[in-house]
Parts: structure tokens; sequence; C-alpha cells
């Protein structure tokens, strides 16, 4: 018969404060291992260049090799026409080759530029048009999403869902030209200026002006930064300030409308399983009021679930903003790039396009992930 | 009480006997959406089968009026044309988009049933699989090729293997194309929640009974991992007739002096439908919604900020909003049907 168990000790409050301050001392810096969320996040800073190296494996095997394997294939493409690890160098050392095609206009001849100096004159007006959409998508995206998701009257979740189903299907280029031909007399008889054509007044109101000021480059480029509504703003030109700040808006709520209905499918569910935790039923069965439940507990729940979902729509927000340009003819936009360059036939900068955003998607994932895990209380056990 | 009255603590009792689905449909009645999208759903596959049989001998071509091409007078909705005419096309309406319809839920059927056999069996494998190798392989594919935007990843690879084969361009290879682009999106939805559903305690059960892996993943994890895969059903129809309808829209209408013309042609006062390169469709007289969609949005707005032309785009779109909706009725009724207690 074997003797029981010595029972172990029960210890004071001294002795476990021992333990610790030797458990601060801990081993030396370099054996001292790194926390789980530092471990984790450096798998996944780690990580993105292999996918970026996939992603440009991807690009290389569906333009680059059918390229090669065509008999005769275009002059847009055998300017691409090179081995896969000749273009991953070229491609992170920033070498990706010049054009003649910018701002819209081919057939003009025009100096080699290289498509770095092309991109910065497309991104910073892009960026503007983000800087709005995003703003707005948010402020629409997360009360709507959380209020369908809590309510239990079908009277609210069902309307919202089959509006947000139809304002998904729509193809936003459809809702973009519905929206430009709508606002296009309003627009015309305040501003004198029409809806489309960039985040600038059209060419045709600086020229009933007498010209372009001498901050607008060629092809609506703005000096000192690229940003139009900024560029206006410093050079105190308060009336194209006026109608950059209009167009951006108008061209910004399509997109976050837009995006909203994709964003809402997702998140909906995400408000919906959190009614169904046992803290809030708990806190329901307490008497806790269901605004104070909603706005308080679940609001603050949902937030991690709601930034993931986010990062992974991504590319469908960038793709909603490329239509929304093209349908307002924004030709100084990173989508009427895209378009313009795919419908000339030209796929030249299709991959260093690609490739920019797929590491603003990678990024903005890995980033939103940590913020997320950080926000998460459940995510305690990786750190 | 007899010893045969006491029945033994390790024997099993005997399987209920599985409700029939009659039972089942008593027991849980189908919502109303689930009834509506199934019945538009029918709608437009009865339209479709009318369509097979009434343009059986020109099905890939619509039919021209000559008179009707030049928009100057275009001539709207009447009972004679309840859809109106479509200039350019010099069409009616209304047959071509009862002539598209084959080709369009063709189109969709081909795409989705791709796009769901790949993503909801990889998906649920990667989730029973969570942090093996498999698993590991999977998402770094779909978190790979999800950074890239669906519509741009679709046209890029359809522009290069129209490089490579011209002459197999056609829809086969664009539905086989964005079927297999459209898989990383829906796996990646189902491997959450089949990682979720591999840790459940009757899979655990089921795994300490000498339940094999395919077994597992067949009986347990795949059926309960059908929500990721109705949600995401209706959205994926988005991208398929925004690639179809933009690209037509943006070569017709955005190119600067319309699209190109032959050389020597003599110059037009009203648009042609043409394609772009890359169109999966075999000639610009091709009846299919999207490419209608997108040629109706440039010619119903050639006079800017008028919207006299309304059903040019209207029709096209009620089209494709119609199936799309039916497909998410259905899909969120079945939902609903499988979980009614919630």
């Amino acid at each position: 018969m074997s003797t029981p168990a010595e029972p172990t000790p029960r210890r004071g409050p001294e002795a476990a404060a021992s333990d610790r301050s030797v458990s601060n001392a801990g081993p030396p810096i370099s054996r001292r291992r790194l926390s789980g969320f530092t471990r984790y996040a450096l798998r996944r800073l780690l990580m993105i260049p292999v996918q970026l190296v996939f992603v440009l494996l991807i690009l290389y095997l569906v333009i680059d090799v059918p390229a090669g394997l065509a008999r005769s294939p275009p002059e847009s493409l055998s300017a691409i026409d090179q081995g896969f690890a000749q273009l991953v160098l070229n491609i992170f050392t920033g070498n990706w080759g010049t054009t003649s095609y910018a701002l819209g206009v081919t057939s003009i001849a025009r100096p080699e530029l290289s498509w770095v100096q092309v991109f910065t004159y497309y991104i910073p007006p892009s960026i503007q048009l983000a800087l709005f959409a995003l703003p707005i998508a948010a402020a629409l995206a997360y009360p709507v999403s959380l209020l369908a998701g809590w309510s239990r009257r079908p009277g609210l979740d069902a309307p919202s869902r089959f509006v947000t189903l139809t304002a998904a299907l729509l193809p936003t280029f459809v809702v973009g030209t519905l929206v430009l031909n709508a606002l296009f007399n309003p627009f015309l008889s305040y501003f004198q200026d029409i809806p489309a054509q960039g985040l600038l007044p059209a060419d045709f109101w600086f020229i009933n002006r007498g010209g372009y000021p001498t901050w607008i480059l060629y092809g609506f480029v703005t000096q000192p930064t690229g940003f139009p509504l900024i560029d206006a703003v410093i050079h105190q030109a308060w009336t194209v300030a006026a109608i950059s700040f209009t167009k951006t808006l108008i061209q910004a709520s399509v997109v976050a409308v837009a995006y909203v209905a994709i964003f809402f499918r997702h998140a909906r569910s995400i408000a919906r399983s959190v009614r169904e935790e046992v803290y809030i039923v708990g806190a329901r069965a307490r008497g806790v009021a269901e605004g104070t439940l909603l706005w308080r507990h679940a609001a603050r729940a949902v937030t991690p679930s709601f930034l993931l979902v986010f990062a992974l729509t991504i590319p469908e927000y960038l793709g909603v903003q490329f239509a929304v340009e093209v349908a307002f003819t924004d030709q100084s936009g990173f989508g009427y790039l895209i378009f313009a360059s795919l419908m000339a036939g030209d796929l030249s900068p299709i991959i260093p396009l690609v490739f920019l955003i797929a590491i603003v998607v990678l990024v903005w994932a890995f980033v939103v992930d940590l913020i997320a895990l950080r926000l998460d209380p459940r995510g305690g056990a990786l750190r | 009480m007899t010893d045969a009255a006491v029945s033994s603590p390790t024997e099993a009792p005997p399987p209920l006997p599985r409700p029939s689905l009659r039972e089942r449909l008593a027991r849980r009645p189908p919502g109303l959406g689930l009834l509506v999208g199934a019945g538009l759903l029918t709608c437009y596959l009865v339209v479709a089968l009318s369509a097979l049989l009434v343009f059986r001998t020109s099905l890939d071509q619509l039919p021209q009026n000559v008179a009707w091409v030049p928009p100057f007078n275009p001539i709207g909705p009447s009972w004679a044309h309840p859809f109106g005419i479509m200039p350019g096309f010099g069409t009616d309406l209304f047959n071509a988009i009862w002539q598209a319809t084959p080709w369009d839920l063709g189109i969709v059927a081909g795409i989705l049933g791709i796009d769901i056999t790949l993503g909801f069996f990889l998906g649920a494998t990667a989730g029973l699989n969570d942090g093996g190798v498999f698993d590991a392989v999977i998402t770094f594919i779909c978190d790979s090729l999800g950074a890239i935007p669906t519509f741009l990843l679709a046209i890029v690879v359809f522009a290069g293997l129209v490089a490579v084969a011209p002459s197999a361009v056609g829809l086969p290879l664009f539905v086989g194309v964005f079927g297999i682009i459209l898989w990383p999106t829906m796996a990646r939805t189902v491997r959450e929640r089949a990682r979720t559903i591999a840790h459940a305690p009757y899979v655990d059960a089921a795994r300490a009974s000498g339940a094999s892996f395919p077994r597992i993943l067949v009986r347990h994890v795949m059926p309960n991992s059908l929500g990721p895969v109705l949600a995401q059903v209706p959205l994926d129809i988005a991208p398929i007739f925004f690639v179809l309808s933009a690209f037509p829209w943006y070569y017709n209408c955005q190119l600067p002096g319309g699209p190109p013309t032959p050389p020597n042609s003599p110059p037009l006062h009203y648009l042609v439908p043409n394609l772009p390169f890359f169109s999966p469709l075999l000639s610009p007289s091709f009846p299919e919604w999207g490419y209608l969609l997108g040629f109706g949005t440039c010619d119903g707005f050639t006079t800017t900020g008028v919207f006299a032309s309304w059903w040019m785009y209207l029709f096209p779109l009620l089209a494709i909003l119609g199936l799309g909706l039916a497909l998410g009725l259905l899909c969120d009724g079945i939902e609903r049907w499988r979980h009614f207690d919630r």
C-alpha cells in the first residue's frame, strides 16, 4: 500500500514574491526567449517577402512565360521577357523599366519615364481619395453591421441584408456613372465645372480662367506634394481647393457605399455571434440595459474581428476604388492607369503595379492583425 | 425486476430511424426567403430552357435590325418592345436578355461549381489539418493570392493565356480561369470554420473512436462548414459580372475617341459595340448580360447628365441583380433552415 503523497505546504506571500523576483531576474539576455506575440509578429513579418516572391512567381507564370511561349510576342511583352530570378531582382531593387505611356496619353511623343516616376505621379491622388473614403466607410460600416447583427427584429436585419447584397452585386462603375450623371447639372451650375476628370477642376475650367497655374504640371500633376487638395491649399487657390474637396468627397462616398456592402456580409455574422456570448447573455439577465450591452460591450468585442475583416477585404476595397476612379475618368488615379494599360494590351506595368498592391495589402494585413491581437482579450495566449 | 429488464451499461441503445425529408420539412418549415429564392431561380431556369428552344439555331448571335442601329431616335419600352431597343446592337433588349439567359446561367454555374468544389474541399481539409503542412501550404497560397484584387488577377491570367493560345480563348477557358481564381477566398473562409469544428468535442470523440481523416472530413467537418460557403456564394457573383461588364464599358465608352475603328473606315456618328482583346465572348454581337450592361451604361449616357435612355442599362442590370438576389435569398434561407433555432 502506497503512502499518501505529502501535501504541498501552503506558501506565504513572501515566498511567492521571492519566486517572482527570481523569475524577473531570469536567464541572461542572450538566452531569454521572445514572447509569443513577438515571435508571431516576427514570423508574420518574415513571411511577407516570401509571399511577395510567390506573387511574383504567379505573375511570371501568367504573363512572362506565355509571352515567351507565344511565337511572336507583342512588343510590350517582350520587354519583360526575362528569367524569374532576374525579374525578382529587378522588382525588389526598383528597376521597373521605362515607359512613354503616362497620364492617359499614349499618342503624344514623350520622353521615356521610369515606371517608379510614373507611379509617384499616380499614387498621391489615389491616396487622397482613400483618405476620404476609408473614414466614411468606417463610419457607415461599423454601426450598420453591429446593429444589423445585434438586432433580433427581422424588420432591421432583413432589409439591411437585402440592401447590402444588392449594393454588393451592383457593378461599381454603374453606380459611379449614375452618381456622376445625377450630380452633373447641379455641380456644373454651382462650380461651372464637371464632377469628372480627376480630383482637380477640368481642363476647360482652367482655360476659361486664363490657363493652368504654375503649380499644376502636365497631366494634372500638382506640386509640391502631389496631393491635389493639399497643394491647392498651400498655394491658397481656395476655389480649386473647394472643387477638389467636393470631387473627392463625391467619389469617396461612392467608394464607401460600395465597400460597406462587401464589408457588411462578413461583419454582420461576427456581431451576431457576439450576441450569443455567455457574458452578454449573463449581463442581459442581470438587467444591464440593451444600449449599454450593445455600445459598451458588444462594440468593443467585435472591434478586433472587424479589423481583421477589413484587412481581408482590402483587395476588394482597392478594386472598388479603381472602378470608381475609372467611372469618374480620374486620369491621374492608379485605377485609371491599370484599366488604361490593360486596354492598350500593355501588360508591362502590371507586374510592378500588382507588386505595389500586394505590398500594401500584405503590410496592411500584418499591421491590422497585430492591432487586432493586442485589442482582443483572447489574444493573450499568444503574448 | 428481472435481469433481462436491466440493460447492460455498455450496451448502446438502438439508433433512432433517420427522419425523412418530409418529416424534417414538417418540423422545420422553410422560410419565406428560401421559398422566394428557390422560386426565382426556377424562373431563371425556365427562361433559360425556353431560350434554348426558341433561339436554338442562333443562340450565340443577336439578331440585328439595321434600322435600329443608329441611336438618333432611341426606342424606349413599349408593348411591342417591353424592354426597349438597344441601339448599336440594333436589337430588341427583351429578346437579347432572354437569349443571354442560358449563357449567363452556364457561366455562373460553371464558375461557382469550380469555386465551391475547390474552395470547400481544400478549405475544410486545411482546417481539419490545423497546423499541419497541408494547412500551411493552403493558407500561404490563399493569403498570397488574396493580396491581388480578383478582377485584376482574372484579367492578367486570361490575357496571358490569350498570348499563348488565341484559338483557345472562349467561355470555357474563362469559366475555368475564373473558378480557379475565386477558390482561395472561399477556402480561406471555410478553413476558419473548419478549424473550430476540428476541435469540437464530437470530432475529438470520432477521432478517439478510430474514425479516419477522410471520414471525419466528410461526415463531420464538411457538413458543418457549409455556412461560410452559403455566405460567400452570392458575393462571388459580383466579380464575375464586374469583369464581364466593366471592360466592354471602358472599351466602348472611356477610351479617348471611342473604340478603335478599322483604317480608312468612314467616321462613325454612333457607338458600335466592340470587345476588348481579352474578352471571352465570341463576337461583338454575342448575347451576354454583362456585355449588354457595359454597352448600355455607355450608350445610355451619350448625353451626360440626362437619364433619357434608362432602359439600356436598367434591364440588363435587373437581370444580374435578380440572379444574385435569388442566390442570396436561397443561400440565406438554407442557412436559416439548417439552424432554425437561432
